[in-house]
């Protein structure tokens, strides 16, 4: 199989899959384990030893505490044991809120973005459980559709469900998210990953009430290349995945509008997403998932260092 | 110089059909497929007038689907060069020409028949110095007044002598005659200039005439919207006997076929010539009202009379003439047998007695006494159960017979088989048998009539006599010696197939013999309602009597030898070699004679026709009334398109130019069409191909 390949042989060119190659996995964990471990190995560094020995404070030595964790630096100087605490992030809450409507299944080519969005999520809780951070899922179309709670032990239950993921309905943000906001009272890391297709203030009033919450939001903008560029041709009907609405379009007569009001659209939400202090990042679906968890791990560095 | 026409340029309509490539190039072009888009929401936002305004892309596609189909439009629209110079000489070539003018009275409307004499001098002015022309004034008939003819001055001088007629109009006998002419015209030009009021009633759409390809259709149309038109329809003349004198009373019917009222309209009654009554009525528009005149007393000897309305736009119908003479009277004589009861006759008599129209005047003689005194001025003689007369009185009675004299036979007891032998038998048609007493089984019935002959015709209709119930107890059958057929025609018989009456023409006279008794003495016929007018059938029929007409119409034959009673009241029965003279209103002169071939008379016009004759010396002359026929006087018009679109031939049915068939010839001869059409085909082959390559570049 080829994917038993890619996993047997990790070289350091599979390190940026392309995800049409990755749509060829069958198995979602498989795939997320390709990516997840492809990418670890080519850090260099063991993703045990990382943020989760970054120090808090120090406390007096009660008899029992490991005296490995004695600072004799500290001893040295005032002569008093101290034990070194440690900021503990490995049961955060990760919910992953994955947009499953209609319009995230268009594909130019390739894959589509639901597909992605499914890689993405998939990678994002396999790497979120290694790192021992508590994994939720919601999908969600016009209502939520799944929701898992996170939980340390809903790793399979999360990759079964987004293995067997169908396109909903047409897709709107604010409700919900707003239940979402409602369902998750513990803070925690949430990662939208959805192709935001609603006005910019639409948007941001949707993400502001996870955001309000005290939640750690990452936005995932997952579009098609073709939505980006318009590379059509041929004069045609173009037909609304969520509404079935029509409407005839010459492409060659409105490609330039239409890629300037999508720059406008993505450079207006990644503006105010900023001020907000939500991360955004912009992906399509041509861009190998690994770089989205790179994307994800720099977001979380940061959000770490700011914490 | 040449210009471009087109023999069918309605079917450029077709250029419609441009707009198909148009549309596939232009609005076509977007829907061609329907393309999934994720959200609309950046493409709803462009102005939609942006996404519409679009360009041709292929040019070159584009313009060979326009030419192809421009092709094709003008091929079905059959073009060619107009070659002016071949269609002139055909314009400019000689014309024969049929001026048909209307002469039915109904001409006489208004000022029409000036404006038609007009109009026709017209068309006679518009002939060129090559060109001929055939004058038809036609009314119900149609007669060219001239060989076709360059000569103008003529054709102006028999328009200025035509006279309005009295006929009505048909439009069928002028079409023919006209078409007639112009089929053996050899000029290439032909025309007919109809000059008419269009009368509807003259035109039944069924002649199906057809004038030749190219013949132009001209029409003069004459008729009035609206019309105003008072008619005197017909005519009742009772009579009645006041003091040994006939009165007569007078009832004639007016009708007002105008949409204006007549109020204070003066009829009047004239006799000879002198107006002697007259009345004033009322007549509503699209009504009809009737006059009846005091009664005037009868003048001797033959009166002409008419009844007048005062003159309107059509005074020719206002008129009605007619002819009135004191009544006539059938003189006959009955022979009873010598041994006859008194009151034998009874029956004869009183039914005799009871006619007015004829009278008849009776006497009645035993047989044996029948002399040559008892013929003169006789119609019938009745032998009322009386042997037939032997000797001389037998001969004379033959010989009254033979020139023209009645004689009805009335069988009984006295005239048995022995009394009709020898010379009485050949005025029989069979001989007479022994009586057949039919008293056992209740009297026999007629179960044969035929209802045909003059005898019973009055009784054919439904409820007009019931010979039924009459019951025959005795009878004489006729029966024939020999194998010879029977002399004579059978009229009516009995249930049991024996002869009841049965007819034989002797010379000129005729002989009626019924085989039972007129009276109550064999059958019960003469207690039944039909005996009276029976026994007036019989004897006006054997004195060959026909009720004279007080009047006759327009376009009536007269046959002069069908018509005895206009010859014999006017020669006292000598009219058998007479020749005639008939002298028409208009005071045209007519010659005939009832042994030759002109014994023929077609009355045209309208008024008192007079005959006197050549042989003697006739002072008084005979007079016929004629009238008009009233169909005429419905002026109600047909629309000249109707006419010209049923005898336009459909070929040429929308030119009305001269060389009308010149384009058809010249299109014909250089077929351009054929060329477009062929190049339309490969510009069409093409236009696939080139499609096709384009389809696959852009796959």
């Amino acid at each position: 199989m080829r994917g038993h390949r890619l996993n047997a042989e990790p070289s350091p060119s599979a390190r940026f899959v392309d995800p049409k190659i990755l749509g060829r996995i069958d198995n979602l964990e498989l795939l997320a384990r390709t990516v997840v471990e492809g990418f670890i190995s080519g850090l260099h560094r063991s993703p045990y030893l990382g943020r989760s020995v970054d120090f808090a404070e120090h406390r007096a030595y009660m008899p029992g505490d490991d005296i490995r964790r004695i600072d004799w630096r500290l001893f040295a100087r005032s002569d008093r044991f101290f034990v070194k605490e440690f900021e503990a992030d490995t049961n955060t809450s990760f919910t992953i809120v994955l947009d499953i409507s209609r319009s995230m299944t268009f594909a130019s080519a390739g894959i589509s973005k639901l597909d992605y969005a499914r890689y993405l999520a998939a990678c994002l809780a396999y790497f979120s459980s290694r790192q021992r951070d508590r994994v939720g899922l919601v999908t969600f179309d016009e209502d939520i559709v799944d929701f898992v709670p996170p939980s340390a032990k809903h790793l399979e239950i999360i990759l079964h469900t987004i293995d067997r993921l169908q396109p909903g309905r047409r897709g709107v943000l604010g409700p919900p998210l707003a239940k979402v906001a409602e369902a998750i009272r513990r803070r925690g890391i949430m990662v939208v990953i959805s192709d935001l297709y609603e006005e910019p203030e639409a948007v941001l009033n949707a993400l502001k009430l996870l955001r309000y919450k005290g939640n750690d939001l990452i936005v995932f903008h997952v579009l098609d290349p073709a939505e980006i560029r318009f590379p059509f041709d041929e004069a045609a009907n173009y037909e609304d995945l969520e509404t079935g609405e029509a409407i005839p379009v010459i492409p060659e007569y409105l490609r330039e509008q239409y890629r300037k009001m999508v720059a406008e659209h993505i450079e207006t939400i990644s503006r105010w997403l900023g001020d907000n202090r939500i991360d955004y990042s912009l992906f399509d679906t041509s861009t190998p998932l690994d770089f989205a968890l790179f994307s994800y791990l720099s977001n979380r560095e940061r959000l770490s260092r700011v914490r | 110089m040449m210009g471009l026409s087109f023999l069918t340029p309605a079917f450029f309509i077709g250029l419609l059909a441009l707009a198909v490539p148009i549309l596939i190039h232009l609005t076509n072009r977007e829907k061609r497929e329907v393309v999934a888009f994720p959200s609309l929401m950046f493409l709803t936002k462009i102005p939609y007038r942006s996404v519409r305004r679009q360009k041709i892309k292929h040019w070159l596609l584009f313009m060979m689907r326009c030419l192809a189909l421009l092709l094709l439009v003008t091929a079905f629209a059959r073009p060619f060069l107009d070659e002016p110079g071949r269609a002139v000489v055909s314009v400019t070539g000689a014309r024969e020409a049929v001026i048909l003018v209307d002469r039915s009275y109904s001409m006489g409307y208004g000022d029409r028949w000036a404006r038609a004499i007009d109009a026709a001098h017209q068309a006679v002015d518009t002939l060129e110095s090559a060109d001929r022309a055939s004058v038809i004034f036609f009314s119900d008939r149609a007669a060219a007044l001239n060989q076709p003819t360059s000569d103008r001055a003529q054709l102006h001088s028999l328009i200025d002598g035509a006279r309005l007629g009295s006929g009505t109009t048909r439009y069928g006998p002028a079409l023919k005659l006209a078409d007639k002419l112009l089929q053996e015209s050899q000029l290439p030009r032909k025309e007919v200039v109809l000059i008419t009021d269009f009368q509807r009633v003259g035109w039944d759409g069924h002649d199906e005439i057809v004038f030749p390809t190219g013949t132009e259709f001209r029409t003069v149309d004459l008729s009035d919207a609206e019309t105003s038109n008072v008619a005197v329809t017909t005519l009742v003349l009772e009579r009645e006997l006041v003091s040994g004198r006939e009165r007569v009373v007078a009832s004639a019917r007016l009708i007002n076929k105008g949409v204006e009222a007549f109020d204070d309209l003066s009829v009047e009654l004239e006799l000879g010539g002198r107006p002697l009554r007259e009345q004033r009525i009322r007549l509503e528009p699209n009504s009809s009202a009737t006059v009846t005149f005091d009664a005037f007393t009868l003048p001797d000897g033959v009166s002409r009379g008419s009844i007048r309305a005062a003159d309107d736009a059509l005074p020719q119908d206002n008129a009605f003439y007619f002819v009135i003479w004191p009544g006539q009277s059938l003189s006959v004589l009955i022979l009873e047998g010598p041994r006859a009861r008194s009151g034998r006759s009874l029956y004869l008599r009183r039914v005799l007695g009871l006619g007015d129209r004829p009278s008849f005047s009776v006497a009645v003689k035993p047989s044996n006494a029948f002399g040559r005194g008892d013929l003169e001025g006789r119609s019938v003689i009745v032998l009322n159960d009386a042997p037939p007369p032997g000797g001389a009185a037998g001969q004379l009675l033959r010989e009254f017979v033979e020139r023209g004299g009645g004689l009805v036979v009335a069988l009984g007891e006295q005239s048995g088989t022995a009394d009709w032998e020898g010379q009485a038998r050949e005025l029989l048609p069979a001989s007479v048998g022994a009586s057949v007493d039919r008293s056992a089984d209740w009297g026999g019935t007629l179960a044969y009539v035929d209802y045909d002959h003059p005898v019973f015709e009055l009784f054919s209709a439904p409820r007009s006599g019931d010979f039924s119930p009459a019951r025959f107890f005795r009878y004489r059958p006729l029966t024939t010696t020999g194998p010879e057929p029977m002399a004579g025609g059978v009229l009516a018989r009995f249930d049991d197939g024996a002869i009841a009456l049965a007819e034989k023409r002797v010379g000129e006279g005729r002989v009626l013999i019924w085989t039972s008794t007129l009276d109550t003495f064999w059958n019960d016929l003469a207690l039944q309602p039909v005996y009276l007018p029976f026994v007036h059938q019989l004897v006006k029929h054997a004195a060959g009597y026909a009720e004279a007409r007080a009047w006759r119409s327009v376009g009536e034959v007269l046959d002069l030898s069908q018509h005895l009673e206009l010859a014999g009241r006017a020669f006292g029965g000598t009219a058998a070699g007479a020749e005639l003279v008939a002298l028409a209103p208009s005071g045209e002169k007519s010659f005939l004679s009832r042994q030759q071939d002109r014994h023929l008379l077609t009355l045209e016009e309208q008024g008192f026709y007079e005959f006197r004759s050549l042989d003697t010396e006739q002072s008084e002359p005979v007079s016929l009334a004629v009238n008009l026929d009233l169909t005429e006087s419905d002026l109600s018009s047909v629309d000249p398109e109707e006419v010209t679109a049923a005898v336009s031939s459909r070929e040429t049915d929308s030119v009305q130019a001269a060389g009308a068939w010149i384009p058809e010839e010249q299109e014909r001869r250089q077929r351009v069409w054929w060329y477009m059409l062929v190049a339309a085909l490969a510009l069409l082959a093409l236009e696939t191909l080139w499609s096709n390559r384009l389809s696959r570049l852009a796959r």
